[in-house]
């Protein structure tokens, strides 16, 4: 072997060696610095973010000192916050039964006042293990997730940029991965109160994702409303329990905390294959899951319905990213990358501006400091046609049928948009004229400052 | 006639009172309050200082209440007294509410509860409407949780008062700590809105100087819905803790209006070109 050739098989492999690595030690580092996830050393946090993310923020109140027992923090809080209090005793943690023993504050906060603790589902699953075990299990389905909304929070572009105070809601919601108290409020912590539908609508509600809406819309939704306070709540999620289906005895069928492991089309917000043989497999459960009312047949067509409404939903959203690429392909975005503030934390982005246009490249974050026309295409995407499909999954003919005419309306404005942005184009071309800089307008102004400097 | 008809109605309703029973029957406003003067002048007097008594379409006693003693007062604890007034259920005001996780517990539960219960020390697992904006009964509604403005900052010297109040009432079920904290991150949150609204004004200052009002419509449009609606809808969210409101319908909306104002400014400047 000569020489040479040596050289080409070490080289390269003491490149990966040291790359590897490398790449670990970078990954590592960037999670050591005060906020968390991939970006920490970016940011600080809020005080508040301690209780949506006790493991990473959370430090106990150091006014009172000492060691207490259930009994005394019982005796003390009875006047301090009598609500957590008369919450508590209403709990099944204060009167266990079959001889268990009473779970007091110290089992989940400690007994070291100066060291206390929230609660993370670490802690509960000390004794709800199955439960936790299949929480945790989520997390291989990947998006969208219960267990996994934090890192996803934390690590989104547009969450890292912008002033904290200003994304807190984000992490209100997300922290469904780091307590468990989102569905089964404190000091209560009721099965049966998660089991309702109204326990998930606090965050799932609202333009990008109005699963209460579509819900209570539905033949499901409307016979929980009319029935539904007359149900024996306290019955598992099971065939034959309950007249109507809600929220948890889809998602969460047999009482599984695996919430999102048979989601096939991940929320509407990107175009998938339905009919890989993972999602096989999935709509087989889907299928298997109806079929506790409906016939296996009707189900498979709801389905095939659900698959028909994306495909249209995608000709509609990809007609409109072909539009908005050729604008930017012909420098006819206004202001374009480059003439307004840069995509949030992206070095490369200063350097080799370039607009963001869809899933793929990252125009979820991209809905801010963005040009009207791009911002336009973002609300049909992440409202419009989202809505749609919560409304197609939830059985809601109304709202797929609203969510359809925004697109085409929206499709059509940023047809117009786009058409009016050509002709000024052409026309500041002809005329010779120097085309007005948009710089001025876009990349100063109070917050835009604030944003730039207080991220 | 009158005074004659005024003291015997007087005459009535103390001796209504030396018997403690609420008397049967149906009333009119006037005539609850001439009796309850006797009985409860304090509480009279926080609902004439009150909003519900000073607005055009004033909130009576038997708007409330009903016109009948019967469950008068656990009738006026319930939300839906509320709402049906506050715009109903699609109103801002009232669905930040009702999809907060205070509001669903009240929806979830207000059944089992004994609304004849006080509003307050931790009586109701969650709080309603009243439990707040009435806290222990106080008729001068909205005093004990201090209304913020949301277009103007709170002044340092009210800051203290506005906190205090608010935490008599949040502290029957919440740390203090805890309290502050969300305190802090609201008024901070309230600010950076405040803030988008404001560079929205200077960019629409310049503008009304430089071009012909026609050309501003779509911006003077826009402009209006981020005043008056986008920037109280973070304000209300984070007035009753609905995430959802703080975000879609607030901040990322008021992100979406300093795009089309801009949008709309810039085409009235290429267009005079």
């Amino acid at each position: 072997m000569s020489r040479k050739r040596v050289r080409y098989i070490w080289i390269p492999l003491i490149i990966v060696l040291i790359a590897i690595p490398a790449g670990f030690f970078y990954v590592d580092w960037s999670k050591g610095g005060s906020g968390a996830g991939l970006y920490s050393r970016k940011w600080v946090p809020e005080a508040v973010f301690a209780y949506w993310n006790p493991d990473d923020f959370y430090r106990s109140v150091d006014s009172v000192m000492g060691e207490f027992e259930g009994e005394q923090c019982i005796s003390c809080h009875e006047a301090v916050t009598p609500g957590i209090v008369k919450d508590w005793r209403a709990s099944r943690h204060s009167r266990p039964g079959d001889g268990k023993d009473t779970v007091y504050c110290s089992a989940c906060h400690g007994n070291n006042h100066q060291e206390l603790h929230l609660p993370t589902p670490e802690v509960c699953g000390g004794c709800h293990s199955t439960q936790h075990a299949q929480f945790v299990d989520e997390k291989r389905f990947g998006f969208p997730s219960h267990a996994l909304a934090m890192e996803r929070a934390l690590d989104a572009e547009h969450f890292v940029d912008k002033p904290k105070a200003e994304v807190t809601a984000c992490l209100n919601c997300h922290s469904v991965a780091s307590k468990c108290d989102s569905c089964h409020t404190r000091h209560r912590f009721n099965a049966a109160e998660a089991r309702r539908p109204e326990a998930c609508i606090t965050c799932h509600s609202g333009p990008p994702h109005p699963d209460d809406e579509t819900y209570f819309a539905s033949a499901h939704g409307q016979l929980y409303l009319a029935e539904g306070e007359r149900w024996d709540w306290s019955k598992p999620l099971r065939k034959g329990n309950y007249k109507a289906p809600t929220c948890a005895y889809c998602h969460m069928d047999q009482g599984r905390h695996q919430v999102a492991d048979k989601s096939m089309w991940k929320f509407g917000i990107k175009q998938i294959n339905p009919l890989t043989s993972g999602n096989e497999v999935k709509r087989k459960q889907w299928v298997a899951l109806c079929s506790d009312c409906h016939e296996e047949d009707w189900s498979r067509q709801q389905l095939a319905g659900l698959d028909a409404e994306r495909r249209q939903a995608w000709s509609k959203l990809y007609a409109a990213e072909g539009i908005l690429k050729q604008l930017r392909a012909d420098g006819l975005l206004y202001p374009a990358a480059g003439e307004r503030p840069p995509y949030p934390n992206d070095w490369l982005d200063s350097i080799r501006p370039r607009a963001r246009i869809g899933f793929f490249e990252g125009q979820a974050s991209a809905f801010y400091n963005v040009s009207p026309i791009e911002r336009d295409y973002f609300e049909m995407w992440y409202f419009d046609n989202l809505g749609a499909y919560k409304g197609a999954a939830h059985g809601d003919a109304g709202f797929v049928l609203r969510g359809h005419e925004a697109m085409d309306q929206a499709l059509v404005a940023i047809e117009a948009a786009a058409a009016k942005l050509r002709r000024l184009g052409e026309m500041e071309k002809k005329a010779q004229a120097r085309r007005p800089d948009p710089a001025a307008l876009w990349l100063s102004g109070e917050y835009t400052e604030f944003n730039r400097e207080r991220n | 006639m009158k005074r004659l008809l005024a003291i015997l109605l007087f005459g009535f309703s103390v001796g209504a009172m030396a018997g403690a029973q609420a008397p049967e029957g149906e009333f009119q406003n006037s005539a609850c309050l001439e009796c309850h003067q006797q009985q409860d002048a304090e509480l009279v007097a926080a609902w004439r200082d009150s909003v519900h008594a000073t607005a055009e379409k004033a909130a009576t006693c038997v708007a409330c209440h009903g016109n009948n003693h019967d469950k008068a007062a656990s009738r006026a604890r319930r939300d839906a007294t509320c709402i049906d007034c506050h715009g109903g259920q699609k109103a801002p005001a009232v669905h930040s509410y009702t999809t907060s996780k205070h509001g669903i517990l009240t929806r979830l539960e207000q059944k089992d509860w004994d609304w004849e219960q006080a509003l307050a020390s931790a009586n109701y697992r969650a709080p309603g409407c009243a439990y707040c904006h009435m806290h222990s009964g106080n008729h001068d509604v909205g005093t004990a949780i201090r209304t913020w403005r949301p277009e103007q900052a709170t002044g340092s010297d009210e800051r203290e008062q506005v906190q205090d109040t608010m935490r008599a009432v949040c502290q029957d079920c919440h740390a203090p700590r805890y309290i502050t904290n969300l305190f802090d991150n609201g008024e901070r949150m309230l600010n950076i809105g405040r803030m988008k609204v404001r560079e929205a004004a200077v960019l629409m200052a310049q503008a009304r100087g430089s071009y012909q009002p026609a050309g501003l419509e779509d911006a003077e449009k826009q402009f209006l819905k981020m005043k008056t609606q986008h920037l109280k809808n973070v304000y209300l969210g984070i007035a009753h803790q609905s995430p959802d409101y703080q975000w879609w319908h607030g901040q990322a909306a008021l992100d979406g209006d300093l795009i089309r104002i801009r949008g709309a400014i810039d085409q009235a400047r290429r267009l005079l070109k």
